[in-house]
Formats: C-alpha cells, structure tokens, sequence
C-alpha cells in the first residue's frame, strides 16, 4: 500500500517532528490536537455546517496537557489541523532534591535532573511519601512540543 | 366526641398534648422561616415515628391555628398507621378513618383546602389500607355519610369536600396513582377490582345527581356563585372515573386492552399505541343505563352549550375552569365504545356519536370563520377540544362510519369537515412561521393523529376498503396544501443560520412522524399525489439546470430536499428490520397499468435516480450537489431500493415456474410485476444497482470530512443493500462493488473516514463475501480484502524502532484505522467465513499484545484493542475447534494479563476534573470490554460446534474464567461500580458464574474469594433491582450448591463457609453466615422494592438451612432487643412460623422454594412495621 510506506517513510525524522497535520474530520475525541500553538487533549468534538448547503466543519474543545486550560478551535472538516506527537517516557525514581527537583534514572542508566515535582498535591504527596517509605516508584513522564510533566507514579515494589 | 375524650383525661396528659403541639409548630415555624431546619425536620419525623401518635395528631388537627402544623399532623397519622396498622385493634382503625372523614365535613369551610386535601388523602389511603378486612356493613357506614355529603344535604361547602374524597379515594385505587404502602401488587390489584365492581358506578350516579342540581342554579345566575365549584369538581370526579381502566367483568372478554372488540378484527393493537392521547373508555354494559340510556350526555351537552351564552357574564369565559370541565368530559365521551353498546351492528353507538357530533361541530364550524376569530383574539381551547373529539371519534370508528356521521346533519361529510379544518390550520402555520409553539402547530398535530388513526385503519383492513370519492379528494387538495406549505418553509429558510439547523436536527424524530403521516395522506389519493409529486420534482430540476452558473441555486436545493423526504415517505415505508413491501395503495391504485413508462411510480423513481447520477459528474456535483442535498439523495436511494430493488418475491422464481408463481399470486396483479420486474434483477435492477454503488463510492471519495453524509451512505445505504440476500449475489459480481473494495484498500481518503464508519464498510464488505458462489470464494474474497490490513499490523509491530514511532500521530492514526477494519471484518463473522476470519484475527494475535504494551498509555488504541479481541471472539468461539479454542483462550488469558500489569496499581494525575473523570470513563469502557471478553468465552460452555470436546486439549472454560475474573476483579473498584453498565456487566458475569460453577469458588484461594464475595456484598446494598436480584441469585445458587454438596457428604464451598477461630482468638464467620446475616439485615431494616421479596426468599431458605444455628442466634438476637412484650411474642411467633409454617421441609425443591416466599412475605408483613422504627 503506497500510502503506508508513506508513513513509513517520515518517520527516520519523526522524533524531531513536534506537530503531524491529520484531517480534521478524523479527530476524535480523547485524541490530540493543537490549538493556539499548546498541545491539547480533545474532550469534545461537534459538527456544524457553514449554511445549510455549505460544507462541514469541526468545532474543538480540548483542553491543554499541561496547565489544564480549556481551549476551543473550529476548522472545516476536509481541512489539516496540526496534531502533536505525545509521548510517555516511564523512569525510575531515584532522588527528590530540596529544591523540588527530582533525579530520575533513564533506560540507557545515565541520570535525568531536569524535571521538577509535579505541582498536583496528590500525587506529589504519594511521590514524597512512597520514596520516604522507601518503594520502588516508577514515574511517567509525559512530553510534547518541548515540554515535560510527570503524568503519573506506579509502586513495582515487591509485592 | 373527641372533645369529651379529651375531657376524661388528666391535666397531666392535657399539658402533654400542649407541649407535643407547641413543639410540632415551632418546627413547622422554623421550617418556613428557614431558621435550623434539620432540628425541624427530626422533630416532625420524631412524631410520625413514635409508636401510636394518634391522640396527640388529632389533638394538634382540633385545635392548632397553625394550618402547617395540622397537615404535618395529619401526615403523621397516615405514616404510623400504615407502620403498625397490623396491630391496631379494628376499633382503632375504624376509628382513625371516621375522624378523618368528620374532620373534613366539620371543617369544609376552612379556607386552608391543602389541609382538607391531605386529610382526605388520609383518610383515602387508611380505608384502602383496611379495604379487604372490613366487611361491607362498615364500609357502608363510611360511605353513607360521603354520599349524603354529596348529594348536598349538608351544604355546598360539605358538598365539595365529599366530591374530593371520593376524587382522593379513587385516585388512589388507580393502580397508576396510588401509594404503595409496602404491600405486593396483588392487594392493590383485590383493591381496584372491588372498588370497580361495588362502588364505581354509585360514585357516578353521587356526582351526576349533584352536578345536576347545581346545574341549573347556575344556568340561572348572572355572576359566578359558588355553585360552579362543587359543578366543576363534579364534573373533573366523572372525567376522572371514566378515565379509569375498567377491566372487571364487564369487559373481561375484553382482555386485550385498547383494542375495540365492538369492530372485530378491525383494528390492531399496534394502531392504539401511537394515539396515546385518546384513552378508550370501556365500562361495559352495566354502564349503559346511567351513561346512554339516561339522557346524560343530552344534559351535558345541553349545560354546555348554555354556558357558551354565558360567557360573556362576569366570572365566565371560555377557559374559566367550569367550562374546560365540560368540554374536557364531552370529548372523552367521544371515546366511549366497548360492551357498553349492545350489539345491534353499531347503531347504538352510532346514535351516540351522533348526538356528540351535533353538540361539538359548533365550535369547529366553518373553519374560516373559526380560524379567523381565532386569529384576532378567541380562545383556541373550543377548537383544540374539537379536533381532539374528532380524533376520539376516528379511534371509535371506521372511516366509513365516520365520514357518514356529519352527512345526516350537513351536506358534507365528516371527512369533509376534517380536511377543511386542516387546511386552515395549514394556511395559518404558512402565513406565520414562528419558533414557539402556536395554536395552530397543536391543532396541526391533532389532526394529523385523526388522519393517521383513519387511515391506519384503511391499511390495516386491506385494501378491499378505500376513503369514499369525495374523501380521496379531500385528501388530494389536503396533500397539495401540505407539499406547498413545506416546500415554502424550504426555501425560505434555505439560507438560516446554522442554530436553526441543529434546531431541525434536534427535531428529526418528530418531523419523521409528521412526514409519515403527510405519507398516509397521499397514500389515500395516490392517484393525484404521485403525478404532483413527479411535476414539482421536474419543476425544480429544470429550474437548476436554467439557472446553471447563473443564479444562487440554495432555495431550490433545500426544497428539492424537502421533496425528496416526502416522496421517500410516500414511496416506500421504514423497514424496521423487516423488508418493506409495496405499499398497498400504491400496489392495488395502479392494478392495470402495464406499460412501464406510463406507470407514475415508476416515471417517478426514474427521474430522481436519473437526477442522482448527475452527481458522478465533478462539475453538476459541484453545482448542485451540496453535501445536504447529497445526504438527502442518499438517504431516499436507501429507502426506495430496500423495497423496489430486486424484490425478494421476484428473484429465484422466475428461473423455474415464474408462470405458475404468477398465477398463484392472482392478488399481486400486474402491477407489481409491472413496478417490481422493471427495478427487478431481469430488467432494470443491475443498472439501478451499479449506479447506487457508482454513488456511494462517489460520496464516501469526493466529500471528505462530511460525516453525516457518510454515516447514511455507510450505516443505511450500503448496509441496506447487503442485508437483502437477493441483493448480494448480483452485488458481488458487479465492477463497482470491486472498486469500492479496491478502493477500500487502497485510497488513501477512505483512511479518513470517521472511526466508525471505517468499522461499518468493512463490515459491509465482508459480509457481501456470502453472495459468492462457493464458500472457497468467500473465504478468498475475505482473503484478499483482509491481507493488506493484518500484513501492515505484523510488519509494524516487528519494527525494531516500534516504541519510537508507536506514539507518532500518524502511526496512532494508522494503526487506529486498521484496527477499527479489522472489527468491522470481525463483526461480519458467518459460518461461510469463519475460517478466514479466524485466520486474519489468529495472524494479529501476536501484534495486538505487542501494541497492547507499545500503547499502554494510549488509552484510545487499548481500547480499540481491546474491542476487536471481543468482537471477534465473540463472532468465532462457537465454531472453534478444540485446538483453536485452546489458542484463543491461552491468548486471550495473555491479553488480559498484560492489561492488568499495565494498569493496577497505577496513579494517573491531571490537573483539570473533566481529564480525570474522562480517565475514569475510559478506564471502564475497558474493564467492561474485558468483562464482554469472558461472558463471550463462556458462552463456549454453552454454545459449541467443535467436532471434539475442547477439553482434549486441556481447556476448561470455567477455570479460565475465574482466572479472568481474578485478573479483572482488582482492577474494578467499587467507584467504577457505580457505572451502571459496567455494574451490571460485572454483576451478570458473577451471577452466571455463580450458578452455573460454584463449586469453582471452594477451589479459589482466600484472597480471590473474599474480593468476589465482597463485591456481591456491595451488590446487595445497591439501588438499583437487576443488580440486587443478580446477587440474590448468586447467593442462592453459592448456598444450595453447598447445602446439597454437604448433603451428598462432599465438602461443599469448603473452608469459605466454614466458621473458625484464627490464632488470636478472633472469631471468622463462615461467608454463608455472613450472608445470612447481611440479607437479614436487609429483609428487615432497609427499603427495598417489594419485588425483591420473591428473590430474597429464593436466597434466604439455602442460607438458613445450611447455618441453622446461626439463624437462630440472630432470631434470639432480635427478640431480645423488643422491650414491648407482645412485639417480643409476636416476633418469637413470627420467626418461627417462618421456618415452620406451609409444612415447610428442609429440602430445596420448587414446592419448597415456593412455600418459603410465601412465608416469607407473612413474615415481613407481620413484623416490618414495629421492627424499622421500634
């Protein structure tokens, strides 16, 4: 199929690549999608029509991955919108500095300092409490159009 | 008499009274003033809670000035004694009902009626309480008072107080509207046929008797007098008796209800459901004195049309609550019909309707009149009670009968009148075209109901039976009218913005229903209908073409899109699942026209199918096909072909004895053979066929994003065409339908498509494999349609570089589209193809737990994931072979597995609600595609073609499935529970499970076992009935599984259901006796739906059998609690009869389940009441 090696094709670069354009008719919700340049998560997508003889567009609400702002965006269907590469890193937890940073071990056994405490007093609580107790904590980091966030904490202690 | 009891009493207990009243309104005060309502409130509760409050409730009735005060008393005497009625003496409770009675007659003058209401209500819902204990001389003696009440001997305002009683007594024996008290449907039901046998018509004749005699007084009187509220309640009493659902002996023959057994076999039950508005009124033939023979209805039209010339007095008018009583009374007797005729072939009833007609056709006559009146400020209610008189008339009659009503007293007939009215109407709706709702669009709606109901009868008659000439006529000019009024409202709200439009769509369900019937009406005079239709249809096809590249086509195109829906409405009808046929007007109308370009129908399909194949040209497409004119071609093609394209009767016969099929088929006639082998598979059909695929290609490709337009070409159009077996074989042997499949494959803007409309043509597709010739095709065809799909999936998830690009947009979306391919294919699952099925899911089973892993955090794709692994063991488990299932099962066992390591255990964050509870949400559409998962394997144990039992290869359906559940159960918390789907899921699984392997669950270990018994716990406690009753019967199978076992000498549900004391001493309660206990708990104490009893007896007898002794602690248990000593005796009493009583054994056949329901209902009965609140 000649449009697969397509795909194929672009990702020797695709790790560089911050945005993919996608149709917007094709976007679903709890998908992503950018609008006003932030990386969003779709929670609402709804169809209307320019005039009743007109063509379709998509109206968008999404809300930014990383401060929790809603946003909205409408686009006409047939047309590109840009969608963002998001991905979700897992590292073990191996520090949280006084300054709020943590220091993170990466797959290849190199260190990860650069990224603080999440701001979610949930999470930040089970992050400080589990490493005080001493568990073995896997954090989830979540990064997209250059920007990273712990997303998530899994305990893989011995059971 | 009470004053005298109150006199007897000590200064003590008088001190008492005073302080419980000063207590109750202070709280009632403060209630109002909003000063610590909490406080307030338990105070109240505390009254109505205490045991026998009735002397401080009637003390505080007597004598409070506070109007709250006395209806919180009076509520609270209705509470408490409903609670302990079971043991109040029968003096007491003769006694509660007359107080209540002589309350209100004492103060009928009081100007607080909601205190009287409440009351009455009382006093209503007591005497139902006792209505089977009293014997009749006591029921008497209450009723001898309420009808010298009524008739007026003790005053106007006694009168009226009578008239509501009686209105409380019989709303409450309505099994609709009464209160459940906490007793089974059979009471009520013992309750509503007593009242309707002894005392329903005696009510009548009370309120006939006083409506009669005020009547005239306020004939006479020039201003309001207070006559008209006791005429007024009167006449709401009759309307509300007649309303009633009269099933007694009259009318036992009559069990099907709403059906009229006066015209035999006329109508069906179906017509009657759509009338909701118009209730039959049925009383059988011990009615007809008082409501035919006796002149009533002459006097009620009489009162009427005198009060008309009143309305221009003070205190009257055409809405004033007397008049709306009236007219409210004469329309229902309009409906009157049943056994109350004799059978004298319908004269009776005739005369009736007569009679009806003559008073009510003055306030519809002459239409134009009435309209205009109407339109400069009368009241509509005349015309709107009108029209819904005639509909009542239309449901009581035949069409014939009815257009005949009106020619005794006009020159017309009724018809006449019917489609004049609905021409006014019609007119006004086109001159003012408003949002809100007008009279007209009421009246509009009515009336159309009123044809439907006429013409529906036509249709269900055969078409033996037609409208007489002038009625067809009448439908004709009232269809032209229709079709210019919508054709009006098209172009002239072709360019409204598009609020309007999700207005429209928001209103598509009712417009439906308007077009089916507009349907009907032209089905009536399809002989003028048909050519009109085609003559607009060319009118605006030309105009297009003339105004090509000249004019703005938008005014046309929305009116061709209006035309297009009614002439699908009136071409062809909603399969509903079924495939329609010809309408049968339409069929027998054109019985010898046989030459198929004369034959309007046909003239008609040709040219708007012509029309449609404009749109494969880009540039006609570009002019005329906007993507809603598109929706709407598409949307008529899928109507029409499922009924005149190579219709099932046709194909196949005419291969052998089309001759003698045809002259077998005498009734069909030539027309059909004319219409169905013209589109049929010899004659037109294919070329018609190709063109619609030719289309929906063309729709799917050259209109991207253009979602609805492509759900009606992939959900009904070509989902249509392969449903239709004679369809299907001439489909796949068409170019066409190759290049949709080519396409499918291999265009690019078909990746596009929405999600689910991807899944729907891939299911189209594949299930079109079935019209091959042999089954080796099919299963190539599937072959070659599949390979390019599961090819893709392996080679991208043998990447090396997977987990780099896995969570590309693009890849995502790829991957997303493939998967929702492969489901549709799955879903498409038949015999014929299982086998290349299975092969294309068996190809991906390894990437799909590759990508499982890859997307962990990709919620949508494990979704999807997870739904294809469902579809398609759901479409393969039962043909499998042993080998294969042990594959599936071993792969299914891997795929649940790594769902669970991925995500127990985990914490996910956000910083905004709505990301989270979407999180949430997810996660259970997950957890609820597993469950689907197991409930389809399962099935396996049930349902199984293999040639050889699976367990030759070592599978054992219900191990796997409890190590499923184990897998599954931690991840379901009790917050997911609380979606309901996911609630039931789960709790439908376990109880299958349950009851159908219990033993399985000695053999999980005991943290497995207690998580499970914990979540049936949970079940038991929830709201809502399916989901307790599933846990019922889980614990009835877990504890008769174990008391039979133990029977038999074999362990049972083992160390789970045994008691022991753990090392330090601590005592664990076998889980059987935990579930005794909680059920008991239940039984007893909390509020449930008296449906439940029959299923909590059917759990309870196992579990008392199997732990004796821990039933009996738990009696003791609670009978040492009682203080009272005769609810101590009675509760002693009570626990044992319900072990004991009905010659209960202690075995666990169907005799003795049923013994122990009933018991069991005795036993709450007798002891609820002073057990909840004691």
């Amino acid at each position: 199929m000649s449009d697969e090696e397509h795909h194929f094709e672009s990702k020797a670069d695709a790790g560089a690549s911050k945005t993919f354009p996608q149709q917007a008719g094709t976007i679903r919700k709890n998908g992503y999608i950018v609008i006003k340049g932030r990386p969003c998560k779709v929670v609402e997508v709804s169809t209307s029509k320019t005039g009743k003889h007109g063509h379709a567009k998509c109206h968008f609400v999404g809300i930014d991955i990383f401060t929790g702002k809603k946003l909205e965006d409408i686009v006409p269907s047939s047309h590109n919108c840009d969608v963002p590469h998001v991905t979700r890193t897992d590292y073990q937890l191996i520090d949280i500095s006084e300054d709020g940073f943590v220091s993170l071990l990466t797959e290849t056994g190199n260190t990860k300092d650069d990224l603080r405490l999440p701001t979610d007093e949930n999470l930040l609580s089970q992050i400080k409490d589990g490493f005080a107790e001493g568990k073995d904590l896997v954090v989830s980091v979540q990064s997209s159009m250059g920007e990273e966030q712990i997303c998530a904490l899994k305990d893989i202690g011995p059971k | 008499m009470h004053q005298g009891y109150y006199q007897s009493m000590g200064a003590a207990d008088m001190a008492q009274l005073q302080a419980t009243m000063q207590a109750i309104e202070l709280a009632c005060n403060s209630i109002q003033m909003h000063t610590n309502p909490t406080a307030a409130e338990a105070t109240l509760l505390s009254l109505s809670q205490s045991p026998r409050p009735y002397q401080a409730c009637q003390f505080i009735l007597e004598n409070s000035q506070l109007p709250n005060a006395r209806f919180q008393a009076a509520g609270a005497i209705r509470d408490a004694a409903i609670r302990e009625w079971g043991f109040l003496e029968p003096n007491d409770r003769r006694g509660l009902i007359s107080f209540c009675l002589c309350f209100i007659m004492k103060n009928a003058n009081s100007p607080e009626g909601y205190v009287l209401v409440k009351v009455a209500s009382v006093a209503a819902q007591l005497l139902k309480r006792g209505w089977l204990d009293f014997t009749a001389a006591e029921k008497e003696a209450f009723f001898h008072e309420v009808e010298q009440a009524v008739q007026g001997s003790h005053g106007l305002d006694v009168q009226f107080a009578g008239i509501s009683f009686l209105e409380s007594l019989v709303s409450e024996f309505s099994p609709s509207t009464s209160t459940a008290m906490g007793l089974p449907r059979e009471f009520h039901e013992q309750c509503r046929i007593s009242l309707e046998q002894d005392y329903m018509k005696a009510f009548y004749c009370w309120v006939q008797y006083a409506a009669f005699n005020v009547s005239d007084r306020i004939i006479g009187a020039n201003s309001e007098i207070p006559e008209v509220k006791v005429c007024s309640a009167a006449l709401r009493l009759m309307l509300q008796i007649l309303n009633w659902d009269f099933r007694g002996k009259n009318s036992i023959e009559n069990s099907k209800r709403g059906m009229d057994i006066f015209y035999d076999g006329m109508k069906q039950e179906n017509d009657s459901l759509r009338r909701s508005e118009c209730i039959l009124v049925q009383p059988g033939p011990a009615w007809r004195d008082v409501l035919i023979s006796s002149g009533h209805v002459g006097w009620l039209l009489n009162f009427y049309t005198a009060l008309r010339q009143k309305f221009s007095c003070e205190g009257y008018w055409l809405d004033c609550p007397l008049a709306v009583s009236a007219r409210k009374l004469i329309v229902q007797f309009c409906s009157l019909t049943g056994t109350i005729f004799p059978s004298d072939s319908g004269e009776m009833q005739r005369q009736h309707l007569l009679q009806m007609l003559a008073g009510i056709v003055q306030w519809i006559e002459p239409p134009d009149a009435v309209s205009k009146a109407i339109k400069s400020g009368k009241s509509e209610s005349e015309l709107l009670d009108g029209c819904r008189a005639l509909m009542s008339m239309a449901t009581v009659t035949t069409p014939l009968v009815f257009d005949e009503l009106l020619k005794s007293l006009r020159p017309y007939g009724t018809i006449t009148l019917l489609s004049a009215l609905m021409c006014e109407v019609i007119k006004d709706l086109m001159e003012n075209r408003t949002e809100e709702e007008t009279w007209s669009w009421v009246a509009r709606d009515i009336l159309l109901d009123t044809w439907t109901t006429l013409l529906m009868q036509l249709d269900a008659s055969g078409h033996k039976h037609s409208l007489p000439p002038e009625g067809i006529s009448a439908a004709a000019n009232l269809f032209a009218l229709i079709v210019e009024s919508e054709l009006r409202a098209a172009s002239a709200s072709a360019f409204n913005d598009e609020d309007e439009y999700d207005y429209l769509q928001a209103s598509i369900a009712a417009m439906d229903e308007r077009l089916s019937s507009y349907a009907l009406i032209a089905r009536a005079a399809v002989g003028a209908t048909i050519p009109l239709l085609k003559e607009l249809f060319s009118e605006r096809i030309m105009r297009l073409h003339q105004g090509r590249g000249t004019s703005d086509p938008t005014e046309t195109l929305e009116e061709l899109y209006s035309l297009l829906l009614i002439t699908g409405h009136v071409l062809a009808d909603e399969g509903q699942g079924e495939t329609p046929l010809v309408p049968k007007e339409i069929e027998s109308h054109y019985s010898n026209v046989t030459e198929v370009d004369k034959h309007p129908v046909i003239v008609l399909s040709g040219s708007i199918i012509r029309f449609a194949e404009e749109s494969l040209d880009p540039e006609l497409r570009r002019y005329f096909f906007s993507p809603r004119l598109m929706e709407a071609v598409v949307w008529f093609l899928a109507r029409w072909s499922s009924t005149y394209l190579m219709p099932p009767g046709e194909s196949g016969e005419n291969k052998g004895g089309y001759e003698n099929y045809n002259n077998t088929q005498h009734l069909r006639g030539q027309t059909t053979n004319a219409l169905v082998s013209f589109f049929g598979e010899n004659d037109q059909g294919k070329a018609v066929l190709d063109v619609i695929i030719r289309i929906s290609l063309s729709t799917l490709v050259s209109y991207p994003g253009e979602k609805d337009l492509q759900a009606l070409t992939c959900c009904q159009l070509l989902h249509g065409l392969v449903k239709q077996k004679n369809i299907i074989c001439h489909l796949v042997t068409l170019d066409s339908w190759r290049d949709l499949a080519t396409a499918f494959t291999n265009e690019r803007v078909l990746f596009s498509l929405n999600a689910a409309h991807q899944r729907s043509l891939a299911q189209t597709l594949a299930v079109s494999a079935s019209g091959m010739k042999t089954s080796e095709a099919s299963n190539q065809y599937i072959k070659s349609l599949t390979s390019h799909m599961t090819s893709a999936l392996v080679e991208l998830s043998s990447k090396n570089d997977l987990k780099a690009i896995a969570q590309q947009p693009d890849i995502i979306l790829l991957v997303s589209c493939l998967l929702e391919r492969l489901r549709g294919v799955a879903r498409a699952s038949e015999p014929r193809t299982q086998k290349a099925i299975y092969e294309m899911g068996f190809l991906v089973m390894n990437p799909v737990l590759i990508f499982l892993q890859a997307y962990k955090d990709e919620s949508v794709v494990v979704y999807l994931l997870l739904k294809f692994v469902t579809d398609w063991v759901d479409g393969q488990i039962i043909y499998l072979e042993a080998q294969e299932t042990a594959a599936v099962v071993d792969f299914s066992m891997r795929l649940l597995q790594l769902y669970s390591s991925n995500n127990i255990g985990k914490i996910s964050v956000s910083l905004s609600n709505s990301l989270r509870s979407e999180a949430d949400a997810e996660k259970y559409k997950d957890l609820r595609a597993l469950l689907q998962l197991l409930s389809n394997l399962c099935s396996k144990d049930l349902v199984d073609f293999a040639s050889e039992p699976i367990e030759t290869y070592g599978t054992n359906i219900s191990q796997v499935v409890y190590t499923g559940l184990h897998i599954v159960t931690p991840l379901i918390t009790m917050d997911l529970l609380k979606y309901p789907k996911l609630c039931h899921s789960y709790f439908s699984l376990l109880s299958h499970m349950l009851e159908v392997y219990p033993e399985i669950i000695a053999q999980l270990n005991v943290e497995a076992c207690s998580h499970i018994l914990g979540t049936l716990d949970f079940g038991l406690h929830h709201q809502d009935i399916e989901v307790v009753d599933l846990c019922l019967r889980a614990l009835r199978a877990l504890a008769s599984h174990h008391y039979k076992d133990r029977g038999d000498g074999k362990v049972g549900l083992g160390s789970h259901a045994t008691s022991y004391k753990d090392a330090d001493g601590k005592f664990h309660e076998g889980i059987l006796g935990q579930f005794l206990r909680s059920l008991l708990r239940l039984l007893l104490f909390e509020d449930y739906s008296t449906d439940l009893v029959s299923s909590g007896a059917d759990a309870l007898l196992p579990l008392i059998l199997c732990e004796q002794s821990v039933y009996q602690n738990l009696a003791n248990e609670l009978i040492e609690r009682q203080v009272n000593q005769t609810f101590r005796s009675r509760l002693t009493n009570a626990f044992q009869s319900l072990i004991t009583s009905n010659n209960l054994s202690s075995t666990l056949d169907r005799m003795n389940y049923q013994r122990f329901r009933k018991n069991l209902l005795s036993f709450l009965i007798e002891v609820r009441g002073f057990l909840r609140t004691v």
